[in-house]
């Protein structure tokens, strides 16, 4: 039976009877196959190329985003890893700028002291000398003044000891003095 | 004022004083106010203060000598403090002090005692002093308490000290 025969044959079968539930008649199948060879086909050679186009151009899409993420990975990876070097030179200049608070404290609190002490050293000693000093003028004060008025008692007390026989004595003695030196 | 002024105005006192046959006395009592003069600020300022005026400080000489002095000595003064020369009139009286004794060949001999001495008393130191220095002197007697007792004597510019400030004053600087 050729092709038309089949084909016309067909027409004697009700088509809306089928010879099997689950498989079509021969001839459908067959007419199918062929025209699914042929669709196939003519999308092949003809919708082939765009999609193969489309599928490559949207792999090589895909693939970028694929170098991309991993470019952005190994990017966030490599600014984690700094941001984790930079945190640990944080802590450590931390460290550094603390042990030289540290020690700039500590030199500061010797240098304070020493120079507190220092200059504590030398005012006691100003003071030693200044009192010293007040020491001695007052005492020199004290022996000009005791001397002063020890002056002023002997003057008074001579005077009131130089009576008028004294002081006739005395014009006496001097002038037999006088007289007997020529 | 300059030497010759002053040898002038002490020529001129001591001729007027000549002149009237007072040159003794007015000699003697010219001494004694020169050394008043010297030993009161407050005299010596009212003669000399050119701010008040000739007849008021002259008034003040004829207050402070009239009726102890002699007429011709106040005069003097007055005129040597009414010519604006009070401040040079311990050495004007000196001068004329000195040319009365020269003219008497007699050296002036400046006693200072702390109490007044008796006419004996200075003739003895007279004698005493012209047989110390070999020369007759003309004494001018100053009381002076200061030297608290004794004698003190200059002539010329010989000292003879015996007073009891000066006693004391060594003793002071020996002590």
């Amino acid at each position: 039976m050729n092709l038309f025969a089949v084909i016309v044959g067909a027409g004697d079968v009700d088509p809306a009877q089928s010879l099997n539930w689950l498989f079509p008649a021969t001839s459908e199948l067959i007419y199918g196959g062929l025209a699914s060879i042929i669709i196939f086909s003519l999308i092949y050679k003809f919708a082939g190329p765009a999609a193969k186009k489309g599928l490559a151009d949207r792999t090589a899409k895909i693939q970028a985003e694929l170098d991309g993420a991993e470019q952005a990975l190994s990017s966030a990876n490599a600014e984690a890893a700094e941001i984790r070097r930079a945190a640990g030179d944080i802590a450590a200049e931390r460290q550094r700028l603390l042990a030289e608070a540290d020690s700039q404290a500590s030199a500061l609190l010797a240098d304070g002291r020493a120079r507190l002490s220092a200059e504590i050293a030398d005012m006691e000693s100003r003071a030693e000398s200044e009192i010293m000093g007040m020491s001695g003028r007052m005492g020199d004060e004290l022996r000009v003044e005791v001397g002063r008025l020890s002056s002023e008692a002997v003057d008074r007390l001579v005077a009131d000891t130089v009576d008028g026989a004294t002081q006739q004595a005395l014009i006496e003695d001097f002038i037999r003095k006088v007289g007997a030196g020529s | 004022m300059s030497d010759a002024r002053i040898e002038g105005y002490a020529r001129a006192l001591f001729e007027i004083a000549r002149a009237e046959g007072t040159l003794d006395e007015v000699e003697d009592e010219l001494f004694r106010f020169a050394r008043s003069y010297e030993s009161s600020d407050a005299l010596r300022s009212a003669l000399t203060d050119e701010m008040v005026p000739a007849e008021r400080r002259q008034a003040v000489v004829e207050s402070l000598l009239g009726g102890k002095s002699t007429a011709t000595t106040i005069q003097l003064i007055s005129m040597v403090v009414g010519s604006g020369r009070g401040r040079d009139l311990p050495e004007i009286i000196d001068r004329l002090v000195a040319r009365a004794s020269e003219s008497k060949d007699l050296a002036v001999a400046e006693v200072r005692s702390a109490v007044a001495l008796s006419d004996d008393q200075q003739q003895r130191l007279a004698a005493a002093l012209a047989n110390a220095t070999g020369r007759q002197v003309n004494l001018k007697v100053v009381i002076d308490p200061s030297i608290i007792g004794g004698i003190v004597a200059t002539v010329g510019d010989t000292v003879i000290d015996g007073s009891v400030r000066t006693r004391v004053e060594e003793l002071k600087s020996r002590l």
